[in-house]
């Protein structure tokens, strides 16, 4: 008898989770935004053009390094990550730190290519994001549902397209990070100068470790 | 003169670039912190990685991923208990479900059987209540072995540990039980850090100083779980 009870308990209490945890399907019958499209455009090149292709990884990490130049906006990160040093600095320095944050990025992903194990991404929500923006909230995961990971995009409406300013990880966002990690590195070495030396070399070593 | 040396000294207000680098690490225990973040990459070297490394020789990975999902599970009194401190109901509601199919369905919670049926997991904990309620996170702290946290966080833990899990009611006391106790910890620990060791080696390659990379990705994952996974504020990406 009270086995039956908390059984029905239980069964109820199930239902009724379910019930509240359903989503909403409001963006579902949305159609595609411009914004959500980018993104899968992003996800879809670069599964199918580098990922999943079978060429060679320095092919990988030479069309990885034009896919990030056509969809991210570079001075737009530059300013965001150095801030005031980014103000104080001369156009020279600017562009030497674009082509080093450049080089970073790209060898500290192209490393890692060669994991690819057939993840794909999902737009699963969007909203605007300041006077000119979007945020695209993603999920990416692997065979292995228990695997997936959030992954946002804040974009800006640049006169070109959409471009991609951070993306978020897990509630991680790429440009703080670099922003503390280099303005740390700034005030340890005293000058920007330092700090681009500093990634002088880790672009050197990250490259180094690249398979051949 | 020991104490004194454990806080950081403000630069000096000729030194603009300084100031404001020193204001916005907002970190008064740093030289405390980094001498503490540099005994546990020692611990690390010589302890954590071979017990990992031997770990994931022994065990194979979905046994690795069936007690993460247990232990997650024994978690879950703590986490009920903190979405209800929260006023997060539908939350724990999610909460209490997969507690309940996770034990009854997935063999004592080794197998996600809540994930399947569309239950996604979440963590809380009195850390991020504290949070919620407005408490701020106070000066960062590192603890060789146990790694980032803060004053609100290290706060927020004992709490857990000590009042909140009924894990700890039922061996406290005698001794007698004791045991339950460190190996709740012991296994808690052992599958966290195999869960973390690859994503952090990943971070330590990809940043220039690793201590400032991981004091920000710990403040911006503690902010990101307690706004339960809204995306962060604007601030001035603009």
């Amino acid at each position: 008898m009270f086995l039956r009870a908390a059984s029905s308990f239980v069964t109820l209490c199930l239902i009724a989770v379910l019930a509240l945890a359903s989503p909403a399907p409001a963006f579902a019958q949305e159609a595609k935004s411009d914004a959500a499209i980018f993104v899968g455009n992003f996800s879809q090149h670069g599964i199918n053009d580098i990922l999943a292709a079978t060429i060679p990884d320095a092919e990988k990490a030479q069309r990885f390094r034009d896919m990030f130049k056509t969809y991210f906006d570079l001075p737009g990160i530059g300013r965001f990550v150095l801030t005031r040093y980014w103000k104080a600095a001369t156009p020279a320095e600017q562009e030497k730190f674009t082509t080093l944050f450049e080089d970073v990025v790209v060898y500290t992903w192209a490393r890692r290519f060669s994991e690819y194990n057939g993840q794909t991404l999902k737009v699963t929500n969007q909203q605007p994001d300041g006077a000119d923006g979007t945020l695209v909230k993603t999920t990416i995961s692997g065979k292995d549902a228990n695997y997936s990971f959030g992954v946002d995009w804040r974009l800006r409406k640049r006169p070109e397209g959409f471009k991609v300013l951070d993306i978020v990880i897990e509630g991680v966002s790429m440009a703080i990070t670099y922003r503390q990690d280099y303005s740390t590195v700034i005030a340890q070495t005293g000058s920007f100068a330092g700090l681009l030396g500093q990634m002088e070399k880790q672009a050197a070593d990250l490259k180094a470790q690249q398979k051949s | 003169m020991a104490s004194l040396s454990a806080c950081a000294t403000k630069p000096p207000a000729t030194n603009a670039m300084a100031l404001a680098a020193y204001e916005e690490a907002d970190d008064p225990l740093e030289p405390m912190n980094r001498a503490m973040f540099t005994v546990d990459a020692s611990l690390d070297k010589v302890l954590v990685r071979p017990v990992i490394q031997g770990y994931r020789l022994i065990v194979p990975r979905q046994g690795r991923k069936g007690i993460y999902n247990f232990v997650n599970n024994l978690r879950s009194p703590v986490t009920l208990a903190n979405d209800i401190l929260q006023g997060e109901f539908t939350r724990a509601g999610i909460t209490l479900g997969r507690a309940v199919v996770n034990t009854g369905m997935g063999f004592f919670g080794f197998f996600d059987v809540g994930q399947k049926l569309g239950l996604d997991r979440h963590t809380e904990d009195f850390g991020q209540t504290l949070g919620v309620w407005g408490v701020p996170e106070g000066p960062f702290v590192y603890v060789p072995f146990l790694g980032p946290s803060s004053v609100r966080d290290g706060a927020g833990t004992a709490v857990d540990a000590f009042l909140i899990d009924p894990l700890t009611w039922y061996s406290r006391g005698d001794g007698a039980m004791g045991w339950v106790q460190w190996a709740y910890f012991g296994t808690t620990y052992v599958s966290a850090k195999d869960v973390f060791m690859d994503p952090l080696d990943e971070l330590k390659k990809s940043s220039l100083d690793y201590y400032a990379a991981l004091r920000s990705s710990y403040r911006q994952i503690r902010a990101a779980e307690i706004r339960n996974g809204a995306p962060p504020p604007l601030e001035d990406f603009e």
